[in-house]
């Protein structure tokens, strides 16, 4: 069953807590960061970046029903987890690939840093370690290592970990660090469909609340990262002009053709040389016969 | 067809300054891989690709003319054009050579490039290209290969080629469509389909000099490498400006690769006149500048109804990009195609370079509008922050610096090799 993570916005309080359990997680170095003014206001870093795989966007908005008639407005942004991601189809080394279990993962051991990716991205999300002289690709994979690996101990307060305590120890652990970590429950990690059912239950039990839509579940084929906002999307800064189709797909038909093509290219090609040689030999032939 | 040995001085001033430019690029090229990418480059996660890309993607369009003049030649017969055949094979080896130098400056992790051999990805035109534009490097060796057979009077070895690389050439096509479609029997298909051409056409090597399947072959890849380099823009719909992005714009990138090859075959032509003081071959050129002009009506035909189809057409005169598309349509195809179906135009000289120029100036305008003109880069998430790029002195010396090394060893190459077609023969139709 492929995972999905809900993000729902409205409960989001912007502590940033998600940003420091990733960057602990991952073992990622801290960076020097700098307010940039009126374009993002508080919102810092003010972009994800190799040091950075996920952060939480500040939006100041006009609100008439607000005290102050503002209101803030916060969205965590990491990779979305397409479900049929354009980095991976890009990917000339299958470097990048969407896993079954959902997160879409990275392997430095395989990249030839082409940064295809990047290009490719509809989200801006695969950034590289620029200054490395071995410069990986680098971006959040919504915790692989956690939500497939085994973190629960043998034994914990001098107990063995096993049975319903193992399990629960295991269902509490096996979640990205981000979900973890987040105190007012706006991320909610779990399986894909029930993760969307539950975001429409929200969405009809308070529809004053929110805005009625579910950002991820249909936006370029379907994302494993899935946003619930009390605002439409493109006031959160969020891309509402990448349609519904996955974008592999727009190359899927060029790159298929290929080996056909190549036989049918190479065929056609005989024929005309065929042909040609032959026209030449019967014109010389008949100046042959001329001249005789 | 016989061929000769340039005559005249290499090492005059020319040859100097080139050098000087691949000293220069030398010691960039060494700064690159001392400070790493990030140091040397303007690269950066908003402008990931950048000057070198563009460099590539001209060149691999320019050197296009290897193709599509061996096509032209031993294909379709264009007897008159004889001449440019080798020499634009010489091009072509040395293009490719170095673009594949510039790849490697510009990856990351270049000493990873052998996943490339591993590795499986379904539906990736950057492994497409990649594989592609490896076995087409093989195959222009093994055409220009008889040159070097001829020059050392290796006749056992030339021999073993005209034997041997038809049935290399199988193995690699049937390779190739394996590798692409992941499909044995599809494979099974392209090595019968391939063993029977080579069947076919045995007695080649006699009559024309090649085996032909190497010239089916280099065709072949050419069109598929080419093409893709234009699937590889398919992936990116939200970014690149319509007037651009298009689902034709692997056939647009193969059909203006085929022009721009052959107006930069025909400056080669002029160039190699000029610089072994050697006497212009106007009339062929004359008559070369038809051929262009039929392959830039085609492709300018297309990508013009192609954008009005799409409905897209307003957007060159309302969109910020408009202009650029305006000035890539009009100057670089419109404007060469009048000129050039003139015959009375196009045998004048003055006419015949101008066109020939602008011809060419118009791909590489496109190949930049593609890359960054006509690119709306969002920005790293979440987007909204991206600057201005302008390549670094290191990625201008680097790539400077190879064009500089194309040209001087293309003059080494018809200083010691026979590749340049024998001037008192010119005429005379291949014996």
């Amino acid at each position: 069953m492929s995972k999905a993570v809900l993000v729902d916005t409205t409960k989001c309080m912007g502590c940033r807590a998600c940003q420091v359990s990733c960057k602990q997680w991952n073992g990622l170095k801290a960076e020097e960061t700098y307010l940039e003014g009126r374009k993002t206001g508080y919102q810092n870093p003010p972009t994800l970046s190799s040091k950075t795989f996920t952060m939480v966007t500040f939006k100041e908005l006009e609100a008439p029903e607000a005290p102050g008639k503002m209101k803030w407005v916060f969205a965590k942004r990491q990779c979305m987890h397409c479900n049929e991601p354009a980095c991976a189809s890009a990917c000339p080394v299958t470097a990048l690939r969407k896993t079954p279990e959902g997160p879409v993962t990275y392997d430095d051991a395989k990249c030839m840093g082409c940064r295809y990716c990047v290009w490719a991205c509809p989200f801006g999300i695969p950034t590289a370690d620029w200054d490395s002289l071995a410069p990986r690709i680098r971006k959040c994979e919504m915790c692989f290592d956690r939500i497939t690996g085994n973190l629960t101990p043998s034994e914990l307060n001098e107990k063995p970990a096993t049975g319903e305590f193992k399990k629960e120890f295991d269902e509490s652990q096996k979640l990205p660090a981000c979900v973890k970590t987040c105190a007012p429950g706006a991320l909610k990690f779990g399986d894909r469909d029930a993760l969307i059912a539950e975001g429409w239950s929200r969405i009809k039990a308070s529809p004053s609340k929110y805005y009625s839509h579910i950002y991820g579940e249909k936006e370029v084929g379907g994302t494993s990262f899935l946003y619930l906002a009390s605002v439409p999307f493109e006031k959160l800064g969020f891309r509402t002009d990448l349609g519904d189709t996955a974008i592999p797909h727009y190359s899927k038909i060029a790159l298929e053709a290929v080996g056909p093509a190549v036989i049918g290219l190479g065929g056609l090609l005989a024929g005309i040389y065929l042909v040609n040689r032959r026209k030449e030999q019967i014109k010389n032939e008949t100046n042959k016969g001329k001249k005789e | 067809m016989h061929y000769e040995i340039a005559k005249g001085k290499l090492f005059n001033g020319k040859g100097a300054f080139l050098l000087a430019l691949m000293a220069a690029g030398a010691i960039a090229f060494v700064t690159r891989f001392v400070f790493g990418l990030g140091a040397t480059t303007n690269l950066s996660d908003n402008y990931p690709w950048g000057l070198w890309i563009v460099f590539d993607l001209v060149w691999i369009a320019l050197a296009g003319g290897a193709f599509a003049t061996a096509g032209l030649v031993y294909v379709f017969m264009g007897e008159r054009f004889h001449g440019l055949a080798r020499p634009a094979v010489w091009m072509g080896l040395l293009s490719y050579s170095f673009v594949c130098v510039t790849l490697i400056v510009d990856l990351g992790l270049p000493w990873h490039f052998w996943q490339l051999g591993v590795q499986r990805p379904e539906h990736s035109a950057m492994y497409e290209v990649s594989w592609c534009i490896a076995l087409y490097v093989t195959i222009l060796a093994l055409e220009f290969a008889p040159t070097l057979f001829e020059r050392f009077g290796w006749d056992k070895l030339k021999d073993l080629w005209r034997k041997w690389s038809p049935i290399y050439t199988v193995v690699a096509l049937g390779l190739f469509v394996f590798l692409m479609s992941h499909k044995l029997w599809l494979a099974g298909i392209a090595l019968v389909v391939f063993a029977i051409i080579v069947y076919l056409t045995r007695n080649s090597a006699k009559d024309i000099g090649v085996p032909v399947i190497l010239i089916i072959a280099a065709v072949t890849f050419s069109t598929m490498h080419q093409s893709s380099l234009g699937s590889l823009f398919l992936l990116m719909p939200d970014k690149l400006s319509p007037l651009w992005w298009s689902p034709l714009m692997s056939v647009l990138f193969f059909l203006s690769a085929v022009a721009s090859g052959f107006a930069l075959v025909m400056l080669m032509d002029m160039a190699i006149s000029y610089y072994f003081k050697r006497p212009y071959n106007w009339e062929m050129l004359a008559s070369f500048g038809k051929v262009l002009c039929g392959a830039l009506s085609v492709y300018y035909g297309l990508r013009i109804i192609d954008v009005i189809v799409r409905g897209k057409i307003g957007l060159a005169f309302s969109s910020g990009t408009g202009a650029l598309f305006l000035v890539e349509i009009i100057v670089g195809g419109i404007l060469p195609i009048v000129l050039l179906s003139s015959a009375a135009l196009r045998n004048k000289k003055s006419v015949l370079v101008f066109s020939t120029v602008i011809a060419l100036l118009g791909v590489i305008f496109n190949r930049m509008n593609v890359v960054l003109l006509g690119m709306t880069l969002p920005g790293t998430m979440p987007g909204g922050l991206v600057g201005r790029y302008h390549p670094s002195i290191i990625e201008w010396a680097v790539s400077i610096s190879l064009i500089a090394a194309a040209i001087f060893l293309f003059a080494v190459g018809a200083k010691l090799l026979p590749i340049l077609p024998k001037v008192d023969t010119q005429e005379t139709p291949s014996a």
